[in-house]
């Protein structure tokens, strides 16, 4: 206790006596798989999360950074937890260069506040970047966890669309990696290495990212078929199609029936297909691959625009927050692998969940080969441990078969105690390992959250 | 260990024929297409993963540095051993082992020529679309190793975007897989690490590339213009409006008219700039497009502006663009060129400083450049015979990568640290950023085997990156 006072004090001097959260049931609510942190710390710039950093490097504490809060659910339990550093303070802009089609965040902004800043800018700017739970999603935790959504299929993922990192080391040094222009080869690439790190090597702090004038048009296609080989025979004609969509996403039923603004189409699984561009090509997008889909056998198409096109993707970018509306407990697995096995994925995703008596809601970035499945168990998810631990299993069997891997994106801690979280852990694992050695030697970050368990 | 036996051991793994020792030979493989020079002491020609992972072993085994090479066209003297060692010439591991339609993949060894891929890719209706000027000649183990760029960047981005996977050996000879044909990989993106990093980490046998579907439609305009201001005033124009061409290419009047003279293909050889814009996606709709940028052009003040009506009228508006390099360099016995990048909003100001440059050092300078993405090439032209003017060279070049880094830009886009810009790195990086990158050399090769002396600080500290930096003064 008398070592807690003292860091608190430590802290206070740092960050401002308003900024140091000691109150044990607030911090019991920020509880890390059951693991109750010490104190939470907010400091609001980098300098000082460089001295907050280096006070928990010498002491040898552990902080487990936070932002909105939506992937303290990611990775291995922890094995300490003294601090959490929330960087919701950090919130500001370093740069913003319309002209340059650039900005610098800062890692405590949500993704929903730098667009609406972006989008309010003369003729409207948008970030290329659309990620699951994008209102309390801050930049830091989005990019540490590479948490990349529909519309990378045109625009790139977090590795693409990020031109810069800064970051605060466990030591407290501030390095930074990349800048602000697009073409960058001054030595290594750090700026990629610290991404879907969670942290790992360093907190980062501001991220550099491309930016984009809104399309002139924009509109969604929405295509029901009726079986998985029909959905699949549509995706084969419109992946190697000149059409570019922005999106091509496959929702199961129960998926479906979690976003709001879908046209009523009746089918087992619907594909939506984000469209942006300009005018003319966008008509010709929708009236082209609504016929590639009816010649490939879907049972009915509709197309939205305007705010009924943007109500669908905002709302499909939270569907597993109103699936746990209804089911309390709710286990999300993310799949990657190779495109052409999705709808094979697919299908041994609702086997293994069938077999084990539960439901899913699945949804399918389909021209990126990522699916999220949410688990619905059911009542209570401990009396299906065994059954979901085995659903676990075969869909990362079925992802590594398919050149990919599974990541157990949220589950409860008996659960995630007898799985791999991370999936298969590959040869490389020694050089993740390495790395980490370099930069936290000490095991300061995240401790026990991220890949071999480091 | 001795010569001989050296020679014996390396012959065991590659065979005798392929281990090449006459000093003719170690000659060729010192250099690249900069002006930096070395010699190996030995150079071995592998033909497959097991081999390359033997020769590391034995490199590793005896603590002898182990340079990979391509087609030797680094512009930075990535490949150049200019310490010594075993130079190992990937040139022969060049197959194109599957092209993975249904996946959007092509996987191919470290020696196969960017062109080659390209055109397996094109005969498919796919591209792979990184396009390095030097692409006829370069390897994709090359491009991977230098995080090539080319004049698609700016809609399609480089290298490192289309790289997703590799098969690599490691700096002891272990063999390891990182990325693969899917996306979001769980653990550290160690294949975005190698990309650009030179051969100093790891040396890829075995690359995933991204191809993608080609487009429907392609428009090229040439835009000639009386002042550079107006050109970088079109250029952003036309990225103010929303457009993405897939390329924004300038040449200055120097280049114009070396291009012109070589080629004759009747620019004006007074114009101050030339402006290649290239837009591509879906037909509907381009013709308004490429309106809207000729009516950009003549917003500021272009003097002429041509739409390519056939193929070949567009391969003819390209050819000054790809022949300005090698038609630039026909002006004088050499030329080093810089490839700093700035925010496209500086190109203006940063070009009528380079041209202050020039005029303070008295070397005459072509620019050509990526304008879309910032990306300059000032080509300083010269004679090496000249050490007067050789010395005023490597100020000029200097100053022009300060000035960059003052612009808020890089001061490489796209060729690399290599040897030549090893002093120019703490322009860009204070010292806990080169610590963290020294941290990462020393995790991959903690011995400092592979190519030694480029890149990163630990290897210019051992070497001493200003003496070889001038080293040909």
């Amino acid at each position: 206790m008398q070592r807690t006072e003292n860091l608190v004090s430590v802290f206070r001097e740092i960050v401002g006596d308003a900024h140091v959260v000691a109150d044990q049931d607030k911090l019991r609510s920020l509880a890390v798989d059951d693991v109750i942190p010490g104190l939470m710390v907010v400091p609001g710039t980098i300098a000082e999360t460089s001295k907050v950093m280096a006070v928990a490097h010498g002491l040898g504490l552990a902080v487990l950074p936070r932002g909105g809060g939506t992937k303290m659910s990611l990775g291995g339990i922890p094995a300490r937890a003294d601090l959490i550093l929330s960087t919701r303070r950090m919130n500001g802009y370093a740069d913003y260069d319309i002209a340059n089609l650039t900005i610098e965040v800062e890692c405590g902004a949500t993704v929903a506040e730098v667009q609406a800043k972006l989008s309010a800018e003369g003729e409207g700017y948008f970030l290329p970047l659309d990620p699951p739970h994008f209102r309390e999603a801050t930049i830091g935790g989005v990019v540490a966890a590479n948490s990349n959504g529909p519309r990378r299929l045109l625009y790139g993922g977090l590795r693409d669309i990020i031109l810069g990192n800064t970051a605060v080391l466990a030591n407290g040094d501030i390095v930074h990696a990349g800048g602000k222009v697009m073409k960058n080869v001054a030595s290594y690439d750090l700026t990629k290495l610290l991404i879907g790190s969670l942290g790992a090597l360093g907190l980062i702090c501001r991220t550099t990212f491309r930016i984009y004038l809104k399309p002139e048009a924009e509109a969604t296609l929405f295509l029901a078929f009726a079986d998985l080989k029909d959905a699949d025979a549509f995706l084969h004609k419109a992946l190697p199609s000149f059409y570019y969509p922005a999106a091509l996403e496959l929702l199961n039923a129960q998926a479906a029936a979690a976003c709001r603004n879908l046209p009523p189409l009746s089918g087992e699984y619907i594909v939506a297909v984000g469209l942006e561009g300009i005018r003319e090509a966008v008509e010709r997008q929708i009236a082209d691959m609504a016929e590639m889909g009816r010649k490939s056998g879907a049972q009915g198409t509709a197309s939205l625009k305007g705010d009924g096109h943007r109500g669908f993707w905002i709302s499909y970018s939270d569907f597993t927050d109103e699936l746990t509306k209804s089911h309390s407990e709710l286990i999300i697995l993310k799949s990657n692998f190779a495109i052409s096995r999705q709808t094979q994925v697919l299908a041994a995703a609702e086997k293994a969940v069938r077999k084990g008596g539960c439901e899913c809601a699945l949804a399918c970035h389909a021209g990126s080969g990522i699916l999220t499945t949410a688990i619905l168990a059911g009542g209570d998810v401990a009396k299906k441990e065994r059954e979901i631990i085995k659903i676990i299993e075969d869909m990362t069997d079925m992802a590594v078969k398919s050149d990919g891997n599974l990541v157990v994106e949220k589950a409860p801690r008996f659960i995630k105690e007898n799985v791999s979280v991370w999936g298969k852990i590959g040869a490389d694992v020694g050089l993740v390992k390495g790395l980490k050695e370099k930069f936290d030697s000490t095991g300061v970050i995240n401790p026990g959250r991220y890949v071999g368990g480091i | 260990m001795e010569k001989e036996s050296i020679i014996r051991e390396l012959g065991k793994i590659v065979g005798e024929t392929d281990v090449l020792t006459s000093e003719m030979e170690l000659q060729i493989y010192g250099y690249d297409a900069s002006l930096i020079k070395g010699k190996p002491d030995f150079v071995v020609i592998p033909e497959s993963t097991e081999e390359v992972s033997r020769i590391a072993r034995f490199a590793h085994q005896n603590k002898m540095l182990l340079i990979a090479r391509g087609a030797g066209t680094s512009l930075s003297g990535g490949p150049v051993p200019n310490q010594g060692g075993i130079v190992m010439l990937m040139t022969r591991m060049n197959r194109i082992l599957e092209i993975d339609l249904e996946n959007q993949r092509i996987v191919v060894e470290p020696g196969a020529i960017t062109l080659d891929i390209k055109a397996a890719a094109a005969k498919l209706g796919y591209l792979y679309q990184p396009d390095p000027a030097s692409e006829k000649a370069t390897t994709i183990g090359g491009n991977l190793a230098e995080n090539s760029g080319g004049p698609l960047c700016f809609k399609y981005g480089v290298t490192s975007n289309h790289v997703l996977g590799a098969e690599m050996v490691l700096a002891d000879g272990r063999i390891i897989n990182v990325g693969g044909k899917s996306l979001d990989n769980p653990g550290l993106d160690l294949i975005g690490m190698i990309t650009g990093s030179e051969g100093t980490l790891a040396i890829a046998t075995k690359i995933i590339l991204r191809i993608m579907p080609k487009n429907e439609g392609v428009k090229t305009l040439l835009a000639i213009f009386n002042t550079v201001e107006d050109g970088a005033n079109t250029v952003s124009g036309i990225v103010k409006a929303g457009m993405v061409p897939a390329t924004l290419e300038m040449l200055d009047n120097v280049a114009i008219n070396a291009v012109d003279a070589f080629y004759k293909i009747g620019l004006p050889i007074d114009a101050a700039a030339m402006l290649l814009i290239e837009l591509d996606g879906l037909q509907d709709g381009l013709d308004r497009l490429a309106e809207h940028v000729i009516a950009i052009c003549k917003g500021n003040n272009v003097r002429d502006v041509k739409l390519a009506k056939t193929d070949a009228e567009r391969d003819k508006l390209w050819m000054a663009r790809k022949g300005a390099f090698g038609a630039t360099g026909r002006l004088r016995p050499n030329y080093l060129v810089n490839d700093g990048t700035v925010p496209r909003t500086k190109l203006p100001e940063t070009l009528r400083r380079v041209g202050e440059i020039s005029k303070k050092y008295n070397v005459q300078i072509a620019n050509v450049f990526h304008a879309g993405d910032g990306n300059l090439h000032p080509l300083i032209l010269f004679d090496e015979r000249d050490k007067d003017e050789l010395d005023r060279v490597h100020k000029a070049a200097f100053e022009i990568m300060q000035l960059c880094v003052e612009m808020g830009g890089t001061i490489t886009g796209e060729h690399g640290v290599g040897v030549e810009k090893l002093a120019a790195l703490h322009l860009q990086f204070c010292p806990e950023d080169l610590a963290a990158l020294e941290n990462v050399k020393r995790t991959f090769d903690p011995d400092g085997i592979l190519n030694p002396g480029k890149l990163n600080l630990m290897a210019s500290e051992a070497c001493g990156a200003k003496e070889i930096a001038y080293a040909e003064n």
